[in-house]
């Protein structure tokens, strides 16, 4: 995946570089606003990382620029700033996710790879189909291998959105806030609860367990 | 005070104004009863001419013209107020007052004047009044000339004249000795006010304005300043205190976390643990340190809103679906411990709030609960619209409670009672809560649960109460 890097903080720079290369993606760094609207209009990209506050033409400005210009690659927004305001304003300037620093790796790059896989399932599918586990998302029923499961409704939704998200990692957060709409601090992990409950219907009585845990990351499911 | 900086002062502006208008009004009224009364005595002076040459055009039709030439000398004796002018056909005079006709047109009919006539006043001194008159032509041919003298009017609207100017003079004196009074006065109240803010902006923030209740707008507005002051002072003592919090509450951590990569480092040196784990330590505790770091900012933040009396970002929502929701998160981690969950939630419950932050507040006292409760114990989870109005959640559960005497304490930061010690936590939770209901206008209320159960008790009940939403 070839992703643009926008950030002025050298060291966040590097290391965002350095991380996002390591998961096998092709990053280009641009220090500012401006060198990144310079270097998204040559085009190719299918992500583009944007800090919110840069020297010159900061993160907003980048990406209304872009939108106005036709360019709908997602946008994943870094700022330090977390409250809800700061929020908004990022997502309706036209980003896509809205990331707070500090972040750990694996939220980023899950929420990177997340966005990626976005615009390829943009068309109103019917049906997901990962490996063996079939949904379909009008009769709203799930089957494995031929076996109907029964899932309660949040349930359904989070295996949706990890069906959506085949292959990759998601993180605990992104399952609260996509999910359950919620953002904020669950103390204990009540996700996990959520999960092995999900787990245990559709691995269990199969030999291939496909919603796999990933250390220090969160959940994959697996076809 | 100098005059130039005088003028600029706003109530000594305002009375010269003012006296400026007042002298313009009396010039025009002064204006008004001249011309009015100059009309007034042309009319009585014309209208007793009249009446005189009526007399005499009758004593003259009735008796001819030696008669009236008798009449007209016996009033020449007499002190008349008239002047009278007898003359033959080609204005010689016969008899009069008068060497000569003011009227040298001789004309058929009659023919009124106003002219100046010489006259000398009781001390002997030339005076030229005006006077009023009329000459005919009598049926004989003589001419008759009749006129009065309007001196009385003018010496009396020359007096008025002069009172009014007198009036106006001391007016505009008096007017201007208020103006001064006023100014200074005004300057005093203000300078006062003035030097209130002037010390403010040197940074005394103790300052004050004197208030004497009288009830005036420069007491109304030095209330206000006062009034505003304290809660400016407030809000900076909430933030110094805020920011001292932040130091205070983040060293602990701090040095928490020094003490334990200190030991990692060593452990690591001595080939106990790899380096690995040591990064692996260090990052954990790093996200720890920054968790506690978020908290709080987000007590502070919270804080500084209940202050200025704001919840930050407030939506309208239905309190009764986030209840649900939580319910819905928590249930499956609550019945893992073995605990038995339930929940009972009223239909809309209307709420004006920060749905991220009450969602928090409701996530750390339902964690809470689960927590403290032995296995085997409940939890119950309620929202419902208080007879007041008011909208309250509760979480009851059946642990240990806590004693009557702490449960102020527990909502300080970093208070963890000690049978709370072995479980994982900052001491942070019941904190946030309290700010998120602080920034909300509402409160927490912790009480004791339902008693002895199973083998454990009192319990604990802790109710958050917030008002309903504004029109709902």
């Amino acid at each position: 995946m070839r992703i643009l890097v926008v950030e002025d903080d050298a060291d966040a720079a590097t290391a965002m570089v350095r991380g996002l290369t390591e998961a096998g993606h092709e990053v280009t760094h641009a220090v500012d606003g401006a060198f990144g609207l310079l270097e998204a209009q040559k085009g190719g990209y299918d992500v583009y990382v944007v800090d919110r506050m840069m020297p010159r033409l900061d993160g907003v400005g980048m990406v209304e620029t872009l939108r106005k210009d036709g360019d709908q690659t997602p946008v994943l927004f870094l700022s330090a700033l977390g409250e809800v305001e700061d929020r908004v304003t990022g997502l309706k300037a036209g980003a896509d996710d809205y990331l707070v620093k500090p972040y750990a790796f694996a939220e980023l790059i899950a929420r990177v790879e997340a966005l990626s896989r976005r615009r390829e399932t943009g068309s109103v599918a019917t049906m997901l189909k990962v490996g063996d586990l079939e949904m379909n998302l009008i009769a709203r029923t799930v089957h494995r291998a031929g076996q109907e499961i029964d899932l309660q409704p949040r349930e359904f939704q989070l295996l949706e959105f990890l069906m959506r998200h085949a292959g990759q990692s998601v993180t605990r957060t992104m399952l609260l806030e996509k999910v359950w709409e919620y953002h904020f601090d669950p103390q204990t992990n009540v996700i996990d609860v959520h999960i092995s409950r999900l787990r245990a219907k559709i691995d269990k009585g199969f030999d291939k367990a496909m919603l796999q845990t990933v250390r220090g990351a969160g959940y994959r499911l697996e076809a | 005070m100098r005059l130039p900086s005088l003028l600029r002062r706003t109530p000594f502006r305002l009375t010269l104004l003012f006296l400026a208008l007042f002298a313009a009004a009396a010039s025009a009224i002064l204006g008004y009863v001249y011309v009015a009364s100059a009309a007034e005595a042309r009319a009585r002076a014309e209208s007793a001419v009249r009446a005189e040459l009526d007399t005499l055009t009758g004593i003259y039709r009735e008796r001819g013209s030696d008669a009236l030439n008798r009449a007209l000398v016996d009033r020449l004796i007499t002190d008349s107020p008239f002047l009278y002018l007898l003359m033959d056909r080609e204005g010689s005079v016969i008899t009069g007052s008068l060497t000569a006709s003011p009227i040298v047109d001789y004309a058929e009919g009659e023919q009124w004047i106003t002219y100046p006539y010489t006259d000398t006043d009781a001390e002997g001194r030339v005076t030229r009044p005006q006077a009023r008159g009329v000459q005919v032509r009598l049926a004989s041919g003589e001419l008759l000339f009749v006129a009065r003298s309007m001196g009385d009017t003018e010496a009396y609207l020359a007096r008025l004249t002069q009172a009014l100017w007198a009036a106006m003079g001391i007016v505009l004196l008096l007017g201007l000795a208020g103006g001064l009074f006023v100014s200074r006065n005004l300057e005093r109240s203000m300078g006062r006010l003035n030097r209130v803010v002037t010390a403010v902006q040197e940074g005394d923030l103790k300052a004050r304005a004197p208030v004497r209740n009288s009830g005036d707008e420069l007491d109304e507005l030095g209330q206000g300043l006062n009034v505003m002051l304290d809660r400016l002072e407030a809000s900076m003592a909430s933030i110094r205190h805020a920011g001292d919090a932040i130091a205070h509450d983040l060293r602990s951590p701090l040095t928490r976390m020094r003490a334990k990569l200190e030991v990692a480092l060593i452990d690591a040196e001595a080939g106990k643990i790899d380096g690995v784990d040591a990064l692996q330590l260090a990052l954990d505790e790093t996200d720890s340190l920054l968790k506690t770091f978020n908290t709080v900012l987000a007590i502070a933040r919270l804080q500084a809103a209940a202050g200025s009396g704001r919840t930050p970002d407030p939506t309208v929502f239905d309190a009764a679906e986030l209840a649900a929701d939580m319910a819905e998160l928590y249930e499956p981690a609550s019945e893992d411990k073995g605990l038995e969950f339930s929940a009972e939630i009223e239909r809309g419950l209307m709420i004006e709030a920060n749905r991220p932050f009450l969602a928090q507040a409701l996530a750390n006292i339902i964690d809470n609960a689960i927590k403290y409760t032995p296995t085997g114990g409940a939890v119950m989870l309620r929202a419902r619209r208080r007879s007041s109005g008011e909208i309250e959640f509760s979480v009851t559960d059946t642990g240990p409670g806590v004693p009557e005497g702490d449960r102020e304490r527990v909502i300080e930061r970093f208070v963890r009672l000690d049978n709370s010690r072995t479980e994982p936590g900052s001491g942070l939770g019941l904190a946030l809560v309290g700010a998120v209901m602080e920034a909300h206008g509402g409160r927490i209320q912790l009480d004791e649960g339902p008693g002895a159960y199973g083998g454990f008790g009192p319990g604990l009940r802790v109710a958050l109460v917030l008002p309903p939403a504004t029109g709902a």
